[in-house]
């Protein structure tokens, strides 16, 4: 007699999808620093800090609008917990855990007595920025365009970009990838003005409802301008105008313009 | 007798005394310097950067829900968001959705006729939006728990893909967060989805309503 198959009422597609989420939690759990109180447990050599001001304000959260509900004073040693944005979670030598600024820890001392070089993301550092990434959003030749970007500084003046891009047009959908070359004339500026070079690939893919539906692949030159306007942390504005030739195999090329707008991290 | 025993335990311990020293002596100095410290610290004291604190500024969740999508009834409707704390106030977030639009009034009404496909009636959709934390506070369960809150709200762009089509999609909404612990949080979320839609015959802007709520965890 054959041994009976039950079911477990889950299809493979979920399981396996299941067992890749509880993967990703494991990854999550053993992660290094991060494993350190996931559930508030776990403060195996945490880095501690002693208090060198007068006092130190604790909040009930991590933003300004929580109340403060305990201070520490100069001399006190703080364990540092966790970060979020500009807030470290402490806790003190009772136990007691709370909120302090990171502009606030920056004010601290270390174990060798050094001050601690922590502190708030200030525009220095917008400067000084290595890597940025951002969401754009606008209009290409009039239809809405989406837009994800990363970048690398290799100096201060120089960048290079990589961006995907979505177009939802009327007629067509457009998948772009451009690669280009940045240069800022003066990255010292809050405001400060760039210039794009570069070239890409577009995708066109015409909606079905037309007569002769018919992909195409060109590629695409394009120039353009932009501003980045820093705001505060780790965040700006960037706003951006390209004109692109796209190298077709008819008789003439095609031209587009394109503008964004969009939210851009550094780090 | 007494006195021979107690004459070789002597020269013994001598010879041991001498052995020690010589061995002492040998030892190379800078083992001799680490010797005297009476507290060994447990660890060697170093510089604090951001890289020893663990951090929470992404998030990362799962969504389920109602959504209401214009003349195709309303469904189910599950979501992945991930997030990214920009500051305390803002955060940028990435949503992902399915749902499945039903039949409209017209084809129960008709009886034997499909305005679309099956495949057609998959709702997929993404998008990417700001977030703005505007009411942060403390939501409190008994006399004994207090959890951190914030109410937030929502507005960004993406592309819907129903009915044959791939649109662009504006969305704004509103919701509110319970944090558990530090790490985990409970969402309630309403969103609205507003994208221009033919299919019905006439080409016009449908607003698609999606409430839900869902658990999020961040690392």
């Amino acid at each position: 007699m054959a041994a009976p198959v039950y079911r477990t009422g889950l299809s493979p597609r979920f399981r396996a999808l299941a067992f890749r989420l509880l993967l990703l939690l494991a990854g999550c759990l053993q992660g290094g620093p991060v494993a350190a109180g996931w559930w508030g447990g776990g403060d195996q050599a945490l880095p501690r800090v002693q208090v060198a001001e007068p006092y130190t304000e604790w909040r009930t959260g991590p933003a300004s609008g929580y109340p403060v509900v305990r201070v520490s004073e100069r001399g006190e040693w703080l364990q540092l917990v966790m970060r979020k944005t500009g807030w470290l979670k402490v806790r003190d030598e009772q136990g007691r855990e709370g909120w302090v600024a990171m502009a606030d820890i920056g004010r601290t001392l270390d174990a060798r007595g050094q001050p601690v070089e922590l502190g708030a993301i200030e525009f220095d550092d917008f400067s000084l920025r290595q890597w940025e990434t951002g969401l754009m959003a606008g209009a290409f030749e009039g239809a809405a365009v989406i837009s994800v970007y990363g970048g690398y500084w290799m100096t201060e003046n120089l960048a290079l970009e990589l961006s995907g891009s979505q177009v939802l047009g009327e007629v067509s959908e457009i998948l772009m990838v451009n690669g280009s070359i940045v240069h800022q004339p003066f990255p010292r500026w809050r405001l400060s003005p760039f210039f794009t070079l570069g070239i890409g690939q577009v995708f066109t893919f015409p909606k079905a409802t037309l007569a002769e539906p018919e992909n195409r692949d060109n590629t695409a030159a394009h120039a353009g301008f932009g501003l980045r306007l820093y705001v505060s942390d780790r965040y700006f504005v960037r706003a951006e105008v390209k004109d692109y030739k796209v190298f077709t195999n008819r008789k003439t090329n095609e031209e587009a313009t394109e503008w964004k707008v969009g939210l851009s991290v550094f780090f | 007798m007494e006195s021979w025993t107690k004459r070789i335990f002597l020269n013994l311990s001598r010879a041991g005394l001498a052995l020690a020293l010589l061995i002492a002596m040998a030892t190379p100095v800078a083992a001799q310097e680490a010797a005297p410290s009476l507290i060994e610290p447990d660890v060697e004291p170093q510089t604090i950067s951001e890289t020893l604190i663990s951090s929470g500024d992404f998030e990362a969740g799962a969504f389920v829900g109602l959504m209401t999508i214009e003349d195709f009834e309303s469904s189910l409707v599950w979501s992945g968001r991930l997030a990214y704390h920009l500051s305390e106030s803002f955060f940028l977030e990435a949503n992902v959705g399915v749902a499945e639009g039903g039949e409209t009034s017209f084809e129960k009404l008709a009886g034997d006729v499909e305005l679309l496909p099956g495949n057609d009636r998959k709702y997929l959709y993404y998008d990417f939006n700001l977030g703005f934390n505007i009411l942060p506070g403390e939501a409190f369960v008994g006399s004994d728990y207090a959890f951190n809150s914030n109410f937030y709200l929502l507005a960004g762009a993406g592309a819907t893909d129903f009915a044959g089509d791939l649109r662009f999609t504006g969305n704004y909404g509103v919701g509110y967060q319970m944090l558990l612990t530090d790490r985990l949080s409970l969402h309630l979320r309403v969103r609205q989805h507003l994208h221009r839609i033919d299919v019905t015959g006439t080409d016009k802007t449908v607003v698609n309503t999606e409430m839900g709520t869902g658990v999020s965890v961040f690392f």
